[in-house]
């Protein structure tokens, strides 16, 4: 017993070396890496990893695969800082460093028998994905769910076949941009222009939001307005972390770590901290 | 009494001098400069048996400035242990009540094997304050100038002898190895000590409780008009983060040596800088002032309380010491008191 924790301390800060099985460019700035997936790793949509490439850093990333579905573990990365440049640089064959699964999970088990709304922008769509894979495996559990995904302009839409797909098994699918260009056959406006045109029951639907500060804010707020109970208005908060594990404080927002005590909050906690602030 | 015994004050130096033989010995010593710093002990006699508060607080002999966290390479990676066995003479009782609070917090949860290795190979050897410093006030907080639990040996000077009190098994081990140069404790030693105890309650300055502040924080008595106020003073050195004996923060590099290896080290940080919470994109998250000071306030008046049932402040007057804007715990408190 004594050994078996001292196996886990260890493993506290020093990453797994994984191998990159393929890397797959979504859009200009944005590629989608698949990783071997190491023995007894286990995660659950809405846990994220510390992704870690020697000599420029580690930096927190969502799971965008699921567990039950795939055997790799797929990361969607944009390319904004040094790490994650650094980490677009890589191929194939290359490795990295991985510690985790870390943080909570959404909680899905609660919307059994209920709507799903699931509201993603930009590359927010990444940690939904998860979830979206694993809810639509088991449709027959809920009641109607659907998508709103906001993006910048059409060549910034992500995983447009796989949504397409969830469209044709039967999920209702709204694609938006800000900027149009042809050819789109969508949308186009803010997402929080689309709430209200869900067919669904807004007073016991669970909602599942992921995307800039801003939009997770507006949607929020709108869905709680249209009568949505706070506890079933779900998001997921990125911050700084060096650490992942609630320790080196750069992710502490008034009283609560994002890394360990979420990523995922719910709007009752979220209008305790970290948003609520100016 | 179980677990106090008497030391004759001729007898002390020998006695670290046989604790420096399998263990490195630290204590307080004067800089060339005059400052209190923590250092290993060269030449025991060299030991301040009777100062102000160092500066750093010994906390970074347990979470040093900078640390090598592992090593990389093209191969994987490597960490070593830090396994040197420590004792750690002279510390303050403010630092030892922030040391129990550095362990609950790097222990529970999540074990930072960093931390505790060093902690486990620790020994602290305490003074109880018999005279405090003018920026002291551990008396409002009940974390010094004596303590009754928490240390593994706490020493109370009483003139010609010492009344030495084990807290810990640690602490029992390294007095009973050397059982011949204590004695059983007489009632005058009790008598003196409280003496003792007495004499320094009544040394304070400064006499702050944080509950008022707390109270007041939580029931939104105080406005944002007030941490402008202090926010306006602050330079952004972070100097009260980095002798603060309760702040943990740390920030995280990699450092390449060559072209496939390098080091993961980890260095103290300090939320009283803009960057520390800079997400992707350069968003920043406390961009103002006035919110990276109500975080460091809230986090130790308000958090700490609710998580840990204390005060993420034990009153050792380090902030005071160092903070050119004069906007410490103690003069935050006072002004709210």
């Amino acid at each position: 017993m004594k050994n078996k924790n001292r196996q886990n301390r260890k493993g506290l800060y020093l990453p797994a070396k994984v191998e990159i099985l393929d890397v797959v460019d979504m859009t200009s700035d944005v590629k989608l890496f698949k990783l071997e997936r190491p023995k007894s790793f286990y995660y659950s949509p809405g846990q994220f990893l510390m992704v870690s490439v020697w000599g420029a850093g580690e930096v927190p990333i969502s799971i965008t695969s699921t567990h039950e579905i795939r055997k790799d573990i797929e990361l969607c990365i944009r390319k904004v800082g040094a790490v994650t440049s650094a980490l677009h640089s890589l191929t194939a064959g290359d490795y990295l460093g991985i510690r985790g699964p870390l943080g909570n999970r959404f909680p899905f088990e609660e919307a059994f028998g209920k709507d799903i709304l699931f509201v993603a922008g930009g590359i927010g769509i990444a940690p939904l994905r998860s979830l979206i894979n694993l809810v639509s495996e088991q449709k027959e559990k809920f009641g109607k769910i659907a998508l709103i995904y906001g993006s910048r302009n059409p060549s910034e839409v992500l995983f447009l076949d796989e949504i397409l797909r969830w469209r044709d098994e039967g999920i209702d699918v709204y694609l938006t941009v800000d900027v149009k260009t042809d050819p789109w056959k969508y949308s186009t406006g803010l997402v929080t222009e689309h709430l209200s045109k869900q067919r669904i029951s807004f007073k016991t639907c669970h909602s599942y939001i992921c995307g800039p500060h801003v939009m997770i804010k507006a949607v929020m707020r709108d869905l709680s307005l249209m009568g949505m109970p706070a506890e079933n208005i779900i998001t997921t908060l990125e911050a700084h972390m060096k650490c992942g594990v609630g320790k080196c404080g750069h992710c502490y927002t008034d009283g609560k770590y994002v890394c360990t005590d979420g990523p995922v909050f719910n709007y009752t906690e979220i209008k305790q901290f970290g948003m609520s602030n100016p | 009494m179980k677990g106090h015994f008497v030391l004759n004050r001729a007898h002390l130096s020998y006695w670290l001098r046989q604790l420096r033989k399998d263990a490195d010995l630290i204590g307080p010593l004067r800089s060339t400069d005059g400052d209190i710093i923590f250092s290993s002990i060269e030449n025991i006699h060299d030991i301040e048996l009777d100062c102000p508060a160092s500066i750093p607080s010994p906390k970074e002999f347990i979470f040093p400035q900078k640390e090598e966290m592992f090593r990389f390479s093209d191969k994987g990676v490597s960490s070593k242990s830090n396994g040197e066995r420590r004792v750690i003479f002279g510390v303050r009782s403010c630092d030892i009540s922030a040391i129990a609070l550095l362990d609950r917090f790097y222990g529970e949860l999540y074990e930072d094997s960093f931390y505790m290795d060093r902690r486990r190979n620790t020994v602290f050897i305490s003074i109880a304050c018999n005279t405090p410093d003018p920026t002291c006030f551990c008396i409002g907080l009940g974390t010094g100038p004596f303590l009754k639990s928490g240390f593994d040996i706490q020493l109370t000077d009483l003139g010609n002898r010492y009344l030495v009190q084990a807290g810990s098994g640690e602490g029992l081990k390294i007095i009973r190895r050397f059982r011949h140069l204590f004695q059983k404790p007489e009632k005058t030693d009790f008598d003196d000590q409280y003496e003792a105890m007495l004499s320094s309650q009544s040394g304070f300055e400064k006499r702050i409780t944080l509950e008022t502040v707390r109270q007041k924080i939580i029931t939104a008595k105080v406005e944002d008009s007030f941490w402008e106020s202090v926010a306006l003073r602050c330079f952004q050195c972070g100097g009260c983060v980095y002798e603060c004996p309760l702040c943990t923060c740390f920030n995280v590099v990699d450092w390449k040596e060559d072209k496939d290896k390098g080091v993961r080290m980890r260095l103290w940080d300090t939320c009283m800088f803009k960057g520390f919470t800079k997400m992707a994109g350069n968003v920043l998250p406390a961009e103002k002032q006035i919110m990276r000071t109500k975080r460091w306030y809230f986090h130790k008046l308000l958090y700490y309380p609710e998580q840990f049932g204390k005060f993420g402040c034990v009153g050792c007057g380090r902030c005071t010491i160092t903070c050119p804007g004069r906007i410490d715990m103690a003069a935050v408190a006072n002004k709210l008191d």
